[in-house]
């Protein structure tokens, strides 16, 4: 890990724990005190991902583990289910992005079409982890497993394109000048 | 009386477990929680959990400590027995509730519900016995005694000083978006997430800057010097340090042994099958 890609996870994690935080207090979801409906974080750290690679989603990863950890207690369960899940998400994102030639400055058509179908997917991934992780702990059953999926994938989703969006189209060019901007013509 | 010291984590200081070196907290912390996740036996799950409360008292850890988690204790127990009295089919001798869609309550029901529970209450109340000896300092060369790369470690530490950063700079945004007329508060639940999440342009620039000044510092600093570093902290591995590793591993091995070859651990285990 180079300086640079140290400097993109720290700050990227330290930009996010603080809204993770808000946003379990601001939207919580009834019976579930570390999750939150509308995770605001998730549209910054896919847009960090998309403009820095992996290590904006480390950054992601480590913020939420921590912020999720405060309210429900660092176990593994926690680790494993939303830490592991909001590392893969935006990565998902990022390796649909590089496999059909997308860019993140949502300027083509294709750019659109592409964020339009890889923020779901990679939700639906994620939820999918997630969701399997309870079931392997045990939290919960099998005709419980889709519920959870579906409205993971919803709340995700909602989220990541409210903030992520805007996020992208603003600053895309501005992140542009950065030596560390992924995306090399 | 605790006293309590505001890193990211609050740490008790008069316990002994605060001067294991930082590579056992953290193997503990992960030996406590791959235990719990094996165990499937109601009764060795519950001497499991009734040991690691009894070492709250031994190892000066206050109990209230849980208390803070017991909202969310509750709420995942809730969960489990709302998810398995409607959607489970485990057999037992006596069956108290048939439901149509082919879900039935069972003796055995009950008894996988608490099992369930006691799995989860023991990685809460191990986690944060452990995390109440937790410093940050802990947490970042506990990551390097396992050779995760230094840089990667100073990441870790990195967020933890950023936080209080841009929670400063989310409140300086905040406040200058309201004097200039922003309602943020208004509106649902929704909306109002909405509303807030105007504020990431602004704050994203704040991390994008952040990030170019932090890298050329951290580049003059020859953080990515290649060769042997030295460290503020020095952690020596004394005698107890080294024991406490080998029972934890010696402990998780044992138990996945069990669990992989006999019928002990698994549900109902000993000493009810």
């Amino acid at each position: 890990m180079s300086v640079r890609q140290a400097a993109i996870t720290g700050v990227t994690a330290g930009l996010c724990l603080p809204l993770a935080l808000f946003a379990i207090i601001l939207v919580p979801i009834p019976g579930l005190p570390a999750a939150s409906g509308f995770w605001i974080p998730a549209g910054f750290y896919f847009a960090m991902t998309l403009w820095f690679g992996v290590w904006g989603a480390l950054g992601g990863h480590i913020a939420t583990v921590l912020a999720m950890g405060y309210f429900s207690g660092y176990t593994l369960q926690i680790w494993l289910d939303g830490g592991l899940g909001d590392l893969i998400a935006p990565l998902v994102a990022y390796a649909i992005f590089k496999a059909v030639g997308a860019r993140p400055d949502l300027k083509r058509r294709r750019d659109w079409v592409t964020w339009l179908i890889a923020v779901p997917v990679a939700s639906l991934v994620c939820g999918l982890w997630v969701h399997t992780v309870n079931l392997m702990f045990g939290v919960i059953t099998w005709p419980f497993w889709w519920v959870g999926v579906v409205t993971y994938l919803v709340g995700d989703s909602l989220a990541i394109f409210t903030v992520g969006t805007p996020l992208l189209k603003a600053l895309t060019d501005y992140v542009k000048q950065s030596p560390m901007y992924v995306w090399r013509e | 009386m605790e006293r309590r010291y505001r890193t990211f984590f609050l740490y008790v200081e008069e316990t002994p477990l605060l001067h294991l070196h930082p590579a056992v907290k953290l193997l503990a912390l992960f030996t406590i929680n791959l235990i719990a996740w094996l165990l499937e036996a109601p009764i060795p799950l519950l001497i499991l959990l009734a040991a690691l409360i009894s070492s709250y008292v031994l190892l000066r850890v206050p109990l209230s400590r849980i208390r803070r988690f017991l909202l969310y204790a509750l709420l995942v127990s809730q969960a489990v027995v709302v998810s398995y009295a409607l959607g489970s089919r485990i057999p037992g001798r006596v069956v108290y509730a048939a439901l149509p869609w082919g879900a039935y309550i069972s003796d055995m029901t009950l008894l996988y519900m608490a099992t369930m529970i006691m799995r989860f209450a023991s990685m809460l109340v191990g986690s944060t016995l452990l995390l109440s000896a937790m410093r940050d300092v802990d947490v970042i060369y506990g990551l390097l005694s396992f050779k995760v790369p230094y840089t990667a470690a100073f990441a870790f530490n990195l967020a933890f000083r950023f936080s209080s950063l841009f929670l400063e700079d989310f409140k300086m945004i905040r406040d200058a978006m309201i004097l200039r007329g922003a309602k943020l508060d208004e509106g649902g639940i929704l909306q109002r997430a909405r509303n807030y999440s105007r504020m990431g342009i602004p704050l994203t620039v704040i991390a994008l800057r952040r990030m170019n000044e932090l890298s050329y510092v951290l580049e003059i600093k020859g953080l990515g010097f290649k060769g042997r570093r030295t460290h503020l902290h020095e952690f020596e591995w004394s005698a107890r340090d080294i024991c406490a590793a080998i029972l934890l591993l010696a402990s998780l091995a044992v138990v996945a042994l069990l669990r992989l070859t006999t019928s002990l651990l698994s549900f109902p285990g000993w000493p009810l099958a």
